[in-house]
């Protein structure tokens, strides 16, 4: 019986062997593995017992943080953090969402999206500083991303718009730039929402509080700033005019052009005349460019477009200003500005003032003012200023880079000199911001843009600006759907944002 | 003459290691005194409430366990009670953490009620040791124990499902909100049985029968008992959907007959019958194939949502804890379904991790082979083939069950001994820890002292 025992007592030693070995190859072999399969949900919510990083914005304000749950909440879901967004909807196209189902129930967006991973904290660039704090008995947290944003200037932009929109079902979008670097100082997009209620920990608080927002036709968890696109209208009128002055050495703001009260379009029965059917310049059917310009002659741009320059350049022109490329990141991937060829002489009119198939963003509005007021140079625009680790060490930082040249300097100073006549001429469309009313040089130019099936829409509200004139510091792009006229609705957004980051009361 | 205090003291120093035990308890003690801090530490950042009530219950029951065995099995085993304490223990702990702490799912008050089966079960030991005071007195028994046995075992599946189902597997009587799983108690009778049985057969077993191919074939007529145990064994996977309890049961059958009889064939033809019956149930009957099919692929999409969820949650956690775990209280047990019963090992290794597991693993098989130390120098042939069975039997059940939620091999569910939530499991772990200290003590008492020196013939005193 003993020997019988004995092989008995090795079967059992192989048995105890095999089950070691194979607890060993699950938990010191596996475990990436078992790690990375679909819906482990131990990884998911293994990053919420982290302290996830903050955003802030440039001026030092927390618009994410996370704080400890509140017990009665940690009791009920087990998720360690609660994430705030302490000013709600007005950071919402900046910040994105957390939520417990991932960032994204309906879409990628937001920092919150684009630097999951450092602000999770599992990025590759602070395996280190993990793995001291591991040692050093140090609770883990994620970095901080600091944003490009100015909150005086993204403050004034979301009040601006949502006392404008407000109730009016329409929507509206701001974008305002640094010029010298693409730094992005605001971006507002109206309706927002409020990133809080998708940072709810019960599952269907969530599915209801998203379901809500899908409903509402406004759409407001899309950010129009950089997601959704308008008619330029006149605003376009800097591309043409930089593709006017680019055409030939010679001409200038005070070169003479033809601004018939009417013009009649080649086969068609249509006939393009000015807003309100106002004469340009003295009626006598010649202007000079600059005069033009800051009366926002349609017939003068029209007849420069379709006689003068034609599609192809006004294509490359408008290519050169970042229009036709839909490869823009912030990270957030900025939509297609579009200017499309016309097919037409009679087509190739409207689009040089911005009608036909022209489409634009609110980013690339601001982005029209910036390469004028950077002397041609169009910065790429750009919203992380820098990523800190929880040790306050700097991960990384963005350093400014040039997205392309997109006019000369000379051709770059007469549209600035037109712009700047927009406001301070007295007969200027947005004279009212002239410097005495506002206390600033401000340069820009109204857009009022006629859209819907047969332009049935209201028309949509347009403004592009840069100050000071002298030297610019910002550059502000405004889009308001269904605003009327440009100098009405737009224009005022952007002087309160300009106002709001320069300081002046 | 020798005094009779001398006497005491030569057979202490003969082989009673109660002093050693007493050690060991400490150590098991303070084990699970700081596991269970720390659970508190990991879930609160505090002593866990009334932890020095928990701890003070626990040390009373573990006392009187060795009190008891300094009364009645002085010369036992010293490590089998602080193994089996301490594996007791570390299931009470195990039991808190589950019912604290955020997204917990099942009660708080599972502890207190696992710390009443605990008391159950040290009362059962001592009632072994008081008891039984020599193993072979259950030899009396051997057709008792086995009638009682196999009423165990169909008493559940003939009483109607909402009585005698839990997840799917008709094994246990429930009344009145007290369960019991009557397996549990009739494995340990049947083994008692099963050993009275062969030793009186094992020698027409073993030498009876032809040499086929190399390998002892046994008569035809002697096949019965083992026909009978296959049929028990199929009746529980048929009637009841208790694979892993089926596969422990002809196991054990099997490993006792081998033991009695040193005849490879029968461990050849207990296998081959098993397998039979398993390829047989697992085409006829849908529940056991599906075992298979998440065994070998337990990654696919179709099964990860459905059959295999609660296997891979638990390699999940295992996978979570890594090498040294999350830290009792900190990790995430309450993810794998029903972790306190059948899954309990995943949260071990999930909150105490590699280390902390393959401690486990050594734990129990340190008990095995104590036992099986005890079934090779015990003399009497019951005892030997009680005490290997038993000890095999527990070695089989840790690994159907840890091999299991490991994917070792396709998952059976059973009871974790000792850790698992339920205290039928408990109170049989107990009893099974009861009547292996009887049988060490047996099998380490010093011969009885000669009373009288000189002479040829001898006249001895049996205790």
């Amino acid at each position: 019986m003993n020997r019988a025992l004995k092989r008995l007592s090795i079967a059992v030693l192989v048995m105890f062997l095999l089950l070691l070995i194979n607890v060993n190859y699950l938990q010191g072999f596996q475990t990436a593995k078992l790690a990375g399969l679909p819906g482990n949900s131990r990884t998911f919510y293994s990053q919420f017992q982290y302290q996830r990083g903050d955003i802030e914005t440039s001026d030092g304000v927390t618009i994410a943080k996370s704080v400890l749950s509140s017990a009665a909440d940690y009791a009920k879901y087990a998720i360690k953090y609660q994430r705030t967004y302490p000013s709600g909807p007005e950071y919402a196209p900046v910040t994105g969402y957390n939520t417990i189902f991932g960032h994204t129930p309906t879409g990628e967006t937001g920092i919150e999206y684009y630097e999951d991973a450092v602000l999770n904290g599992n990025d590759s660039s602070l395996t280190v500083r993990n793995f001291i704090d591991m040692i050093t008995g140090k609770q883990r947290k994620g970095a901080s991303v600091m944003v490009t944003i100015n909150s005086k200037a993204q403050a004034a932009a979301y009040q601006a718009l949502s006392s404008k929109l407000q109730g009016t079902g329409h929507v509206g979008a701001v974008v305002a730039l640094d010029p010298s670097t693409g730094k992005i100082l605001a971006m507002a997009s109206y309706p927002s929402y409020d990133p809080n209620q998708l940072a709810v920990h019960s599952g269907s608080q969530l599915t209801a509080n998203d379901n809500a927002l899908l409903k509402n036709p406004a759409n407001p968890l899309l950010n129009k700033a950089i997601g959704a696109t308008f008619a330029p209208g006149s605003t376009f009128k800097i591309v043409t005019s930089s593709a006017f002055f680019d055409k030939n050495a010679g001409n200038n703001p005070q070169t003479m052009v033809s601004s018939p009260n009417q013009l009649v379009l080649p086969q068609t029965r249509n006939v393009l005349v000015n807003d309100g059917g106002e004469t340009c310049g003295d009626g006598s059917g010649t202007t000079t460019l600059i005069q033009a310009f800051l009366q926002s002659c349609n017939t003068t741009f029209g007849k420069l477009g379709m006689s003068v320059l034609g599609a192809n350049a006004l294509n490359a022109t408008a290519g050169a200003f970042g229009m036709n490329s839909s490869s823009l990141n912030i990270p957030m991937p900025v939509a297609q500005s579009n200017y499309v060829i016309p097919p037409s002489l009679a087509t190739t009119a409207y689009s040089a003032i911005g009608q036909f198939s022209d489409t634009v963003t609110a980013m690339q509005e601001a982005m029209f003012s910036a390469a004028i007021a950077n002397q041609g140079k169009l910065m790429k625009p750009y919203l992380i200023q820098q990523v800190i680790a929880s040790d306050l060490s700097t991960v990384r930082a963005t350093t400014p880079t040039l997205l392309n040249q997109a006019v000369s300097p000379s051709v770059a100073t007469n549209v600035a000199t037109m712009m700047n006549a927009v406001t301070q001429n007295q007969g200027g469309t947005a004279a009212q911001f002239n410097t005495a009313a506002t206390g600033v040089d401000i340069a820009g130019k109204t857009g009022t843009a006629q859209n819907g099936v047969n332009n049935g829409n209201t028309n949509d509200a347009v403004f592009t600006s840069f100050a000071p004139f002298g030297n610019p510091k910002i550059a502000v792009g405004v889009i308001i759907q269904g605003g009327g006229y440009g100098a009405v609705a737009a224009a005022p957004i952007a002087v309160q944002v300009i106002k709001a980051y320069l300081g002046i009361r | 003459m020798p005094t009779p205090a001398a006497s005491q003291d030569e057979r202490l120093a003969a082989g009673g290691r109660r002093r050693t035990e007493l050690t060991m308890l400490m150590f098991a003690v303070g084990i699970v005194a700081f596991a269970f801090a720390e659970t508190g530490y990991g879930l609160f950042n505090t002593l866990p409430a009334k932890i020095f009530e928990y701890l003070l219950v626990y040390i009373l029951l573990v006392a009187v366990a060795h009190l008891a065995m300094r009364r009645w099995a002085p010369f036992a085993d010293p490590l089998l009670l602080p193994l089996g304490a301490l594996l007791n223990g570390l299931g009470l702990v195990m039991m808190y953490r589950l019912g604290q702490g955020a997204g917990h799912k099942i009660a708080s008050s599972t502890v207190d009620i696992q710390l009443l089966y605990s008391a159950i079960g040290i009362g059962c030991l001592v009632a072994v040791l008081a008891l039984i005071r020599e193993p072979r007195v259950l030899q009396r028994y051997t057709y008792t124990l086995g009638a009682v046995g196999l009423v165990l075992i169909a008493t559940p599946a003939l009483l109607p499902a909402s009585i005698s189902e839990v997840s799917g597997a008709k094994i246990q009587i429930a009344l009145g909100g007290f369960t019991v799983q009557p397996e549990e108690f009739a494995k340990l009778a049947l083994a008692a049985s099963f050993a009275g049985y062969l030793v009186v057969k094992r020698d027409v077993l073993a030498l009876a029968g032809r040499r086929v191919l190399g390998i002892d074939l046994p008569r035809a007529r002697d096949l019965g008992p083992i026909l009978a145990a296959w049929g028990v064994s199929l009746l529980l996977l048929v009637f009841e959907s208790d694979i892993g309890t089926s596969a422990v049961f002809m196991g054990l059958f099997v490993a006792m007959l081998y033991i009695a009889t040193s005849r490879t064939s029968w461990l050849l033809i207990g296998f081959l019958m098993f397998v039979f019956g398993a390829f047989l149930a697992s085409k006829l009957f849908g529940h056991v194939g599906e075992r298979f099919d998440i065994w070998l692929h337990p990654y696919t999409s179709k099964n990860l949502v459905d059959h295999s969820f609660q296997l891979v949650q638990g390699m999940e956690g295992m996978g979570y804890g890594g090498l040294l775990g999350k830290g009792l209280g900190a990790g995430m047990p309450y993810k794998t379904p029903l972790v306190q019963s059948d899954f309990i090992f995943t949260a071990f290794g999930e909150e105490i991790g590699l280390a902390g597991v393959m401690a486990i693993l050594l734990i129990y098989g340190l008990i095995v082979q104590r036992g099986m130390r005890t079934a090779i120098s015990v003399k009497d042939p019951f005892s030997k083939l009680l005490a290997g069975g038993l000890s095999f039997m527990l070695a089989l059940q840790v690994f159907v069950i840890v091999g299991g939620v490991t994917r070792l091999i396709p998952l059976t569910g059973i009871t974790t001994p000792f850790l698992s939530q339920g205290g039928s499991s408990l109170v049989a772990s107990w009893i099974m820890i009861g009547l292996l200290a009887r049988l060490s003590d047996t099998a380490r008492r010093p011969p009885p002292r000669p009373i009288q020196d000189e002479g040829l013939t001898q006249v001895v005193t049996l205790k």
